[in-house]
């Protein structure tokens, strides 16, 4: 599917941010607020969307004016079995059923890169889902239910891995190597660390999507740099942010290697003009941050 | 028997330049297409596509070629081609409504021994659905190539003719015409003819995307394509002729047909077009190559910039912009100004409202910030790169089909970006 346009007939009214207090979700209500777009952030305290209540208290927030950005997800850090999946499934299911009450203007649903094969390296959107776990399949299915509005524009993103000094998640990647740095002194690897993933930092992920709420942008988009970077090349330079104090660590590989590039033609061709963090800029900048370092 | 008259149906690239290769043979011929205009301009010797020698083999010809918008002037041909271009639509698939009306309107006036040949590309199983009883109904491969049309239809390779019995003797007037060009002719059936086209086709794409997949992965390792290129047409399995040089994807819209009608074959058929898809997705992503590279070094990083681009017919020696990688990128670069220049095309097909029809080569490189050539006409290889250096503001060159070439860009102190080595 191709990304295209929307015609706004105006400025964004206000935009609803549903799980607003997360790593990107916050960054991308201060990006909006900078921007003076108002805002509306949701978080779990202020509606529990897998509760029964959850379609009309959502119902009685939403305005058709609205964009909505649905981010709320159970992470896998929260549970990859099939509770957590059907949890995330009626989360969706109640933001769906009040959408289709309240109507808004765009509906921008955060999934994930799951949706594709783990063993494909070379992703577009282009690309076929075919997610390997349930995490995967959750977004995928996530994704159709928010396609399945035919009458609101739906724009999905599917980002990479996101760094960035407010993540609270701990995957494996930029994140969890600085805390290790910190903890334990020193960053240790799956095997060499060979695989290659793409790196983009939270800031560019929250001004993607504020530009793509700014443009009415619809389809899919991947969210991710084209540049691809090695586990141990980001293990060495979030190490190099301690000084040379941190070891970087190979341990005995136990899973196959696999790499993951993306093609970013979409993305390049939708903002031709959009200027990404460098991976060794990021680093340093998020190290800066988590120290109190001035940035 | 005596020499035959033919007839041409179809006056655009297909007809034509076929037409004036057969007067150039020795023939009589009528040419008739419905379209007044079009015929009035032929009379007058206006010319409706780009082709090297045709102008000058047209007027060579003339007192051979009567051009006509009259169709009961085919009435006296002996042999009579309906050959007029088939448009296709954004997925390949051809347009066949024009060519059966042609049909209608030749069958109509055509007496009972003249043959009819279907020239036109037509998908399997086209020709032997307009047979009729009591007409001798051919089908001919074309191996029209654009910018090389008029050389293509005067040396041809050989000729391949679908017949409704292979096992017959082709009609003399046929054969006699056939026979005069002096190269082998394969008849075989009509689907047989029909697929065979194709399948010229898909082995063209298949070692163009075999190029294309190889090079990307030079620019990336530090080999260089162009190196490895010799030794694989030194492969007796490979050739000399094989279509090896990498580029901006497939275009033109001929071969782009032939993947479509492929793979609308295999779905009905259920077979497996698993390869003709990725060519086709490798296609769509090589096209955007100039984009790609223009991205990080100029795109992102400068404010307002001004991007010269060479060329914007789909290739060299041709008018014709179908799929033409020059206007797809330029349609991604609508937010920037432009500066474009090509020899045949005019810079009112750009879609870029911020674009500037240059008067020549370095008047569209004064000032750019980068200059992209994307069409290798043979002119742009005359520039001096020194004078293009001189003309920039920035350095950055893109040369994707090594039209300027690395080592004088790199003279000329250059970046230098190519198709199939590293920059």
């Amino acid at each position: 599917m191709n990304i295209q346009q929307i015609n706004l007939s105006r400025k964004l009214e206000r935009v609803v941010l549903i799980g607003a207090s997360g790593f990107i979700g916050a960054t991308i209500q201060r990006q909006l607020s900078v921007q003076g777009v108002p805002t509306l952030g949701l978080t779990s305290s202020d509606v529990d969307l897998a509760g029964a209540g959850a379609v009309a208290q959502l119902a009685t927030l939403l305005k058709p004016t609205d964009s909505v950005v649905m981010l709320a997800a159970l992470t896998p850090d929260k549970g990859r079995d099939v509770n957590t999946l059907m949890k995330n499934l009626a989360m969706m299911q109640n933001v769906c059923a009040a959408i289709e009450k309240t109507g808004c203007k765009h509906f921008v649903y955060f999934s994930s890169d799951a949706v594709y094969d783990p063993s494909v390296s070379h992703v577009s959107e282009d690309t076929p889902a075919s997610p390997a776990d349930l995490y995967g399949a959750m977004h995928y299915t996530r994704e159709i239910m928010a396609r399945s509005r035919i009458n609101i524009p739906v724009l999905v993103l599917r980002p990479t891995i996101v760094y960035g000094a407010d993540d609270t998640h701990n995957s494996y990647g930029p994140n969890r190597f600085r805390r290790m740095a910190k903890k334990d002194g020193r960053i240790t690897l799956f095997g060499e660390g060979e695989e290659i993933r793409d790196h983009i930092h939270v800031d560019d992920v929250a001004a993607l999507t504020v530009n793509c709420l700014l443009h009415g942008r619809t389809g899919i988009l991947n969210i991710a740099t084209g540049i691809s970077r090695s586990f141990r090349e980001v293990a060495e330079l979030v190490a190099k942010q301690f000084g040379s104090s941190i070891e970087v660590i190979a341990t005995p590989r136990t899973n196959p290697i696999t790499h993951r590039h993306y093609e970013v033609s979409k993305l390049i061709k939708a903002f031709p003009n959009f200027c990404f963090i460098a991976l060794a800029e990021g680093v340093i900048s998020t190290h800066r941050q988590t120290t109190g370092e001035s940035v | 028997m005596t020499t035959p008259i033919i007839g041409y149906a179809g006056m655009t690239h297909l007809g034509l330049n076929s037409a004036v290769a057969a007067a150039d043979r020795g023939f009589e011929l009528i040419c008739y297409d419905p379209d007044p205009l079009l015929v009035s301009a032929l009379d007058r010797g206006e010319l409706p596509v780009i082709e090297p020698d045709l102008p000058e083999l047209l007027q060579k010809n003339a007192r051979h070629i009567k051009f006509t918008v009259d169709a009961n002037a085919l009435t006296a041909c002996d042999l009579v081609y309906v050959a007029p271009d088939l448009s296709t639509d954004d997925t390949g698939r051809s347009d066949l409504e024009r060519i059966d009306a042609l049909i209608r309107q030749v069958e109509a006036v055509l007496r009972p021994e003249t043959v009819m040949v279907i020239l036109s590309q037509v998908p399997p199983g086209f020709t032997r659905a307009r047979m009729r009883p009591g007409r001798l109904l051919h089908y001919q491969v074309e191996t029209l190539i654009f910018g090389r049309a008029m050389e293509r239809a005067r040396f041809p390779e050989r000729f391949i003719v679908g017949c409704a019995d292979p096992g017959q003797p082709l009609p003399a007037a046929l054969a006699h015409f056939l026979g005069s060009f002096g190269c082998p002719i394969l008849p075989m059936r009509y689907e047989s003819a029909e697929l065979a086209k194709i399948s010229i086709n898909m082995c063209l794409v298949a070692a163009v995307s075999t190029a294309n997949t190889l090079a990307e992965l030079c620019e990336k390792i530090g080999a260089d394509w162009s190196e490895i290129v010799p030794a694989l047409k030194l492969d007796k399995r490979i050739g000399q002729y094989a279509y090896l040089a990498p580029g901006l994807g497939i275009a033109g819209g001929n071969l782009e047909r032939d993947l479509a009608t492929v793979c609308i074959f295999a779905d009905r058929y259920g077979t497996d077009a698993g390869v003709v898809r990725a060519w086709i997705a490798n296609s769509r992503y090589r096209r955007d190559w100039a984009l790609r590279t223009l991205y990080p070094e100029i795109l992102s990083k400068l404010e307002d910039p001004v991007i010269a681009v060479l060329g914007l017919a789909y290739k060299q020696d041709t008018h014709s912009i179908k799929n033409s990688p020059s206007i797809a990128l330029l349609e991604h670069l609508k937010q920037f100004r432009v500066r474009v220049f090509d020899p045949v095309v005019s810079a009112a097909v750009v879609p870029n409202s911020r674009c500037y029809g240059a008067i020549s080569e370095l008047d569209a490189c004064d000032g750019a910030d980068a200059l992209v050539v994307m069409t290798p006409w043979s002119q742009f290889g005359r520039i001096d790169p020194t004078d293009i250096a001189m003309r920039l503001r920035g350095k950055v060159v893109l040369d994707p089909y090594v039209v300027l070439g690395a080592v004088a860009c790199h003279n000329a102190g250059l970046s230098y970006f190519t198709l199939g080595a590293q920059a």
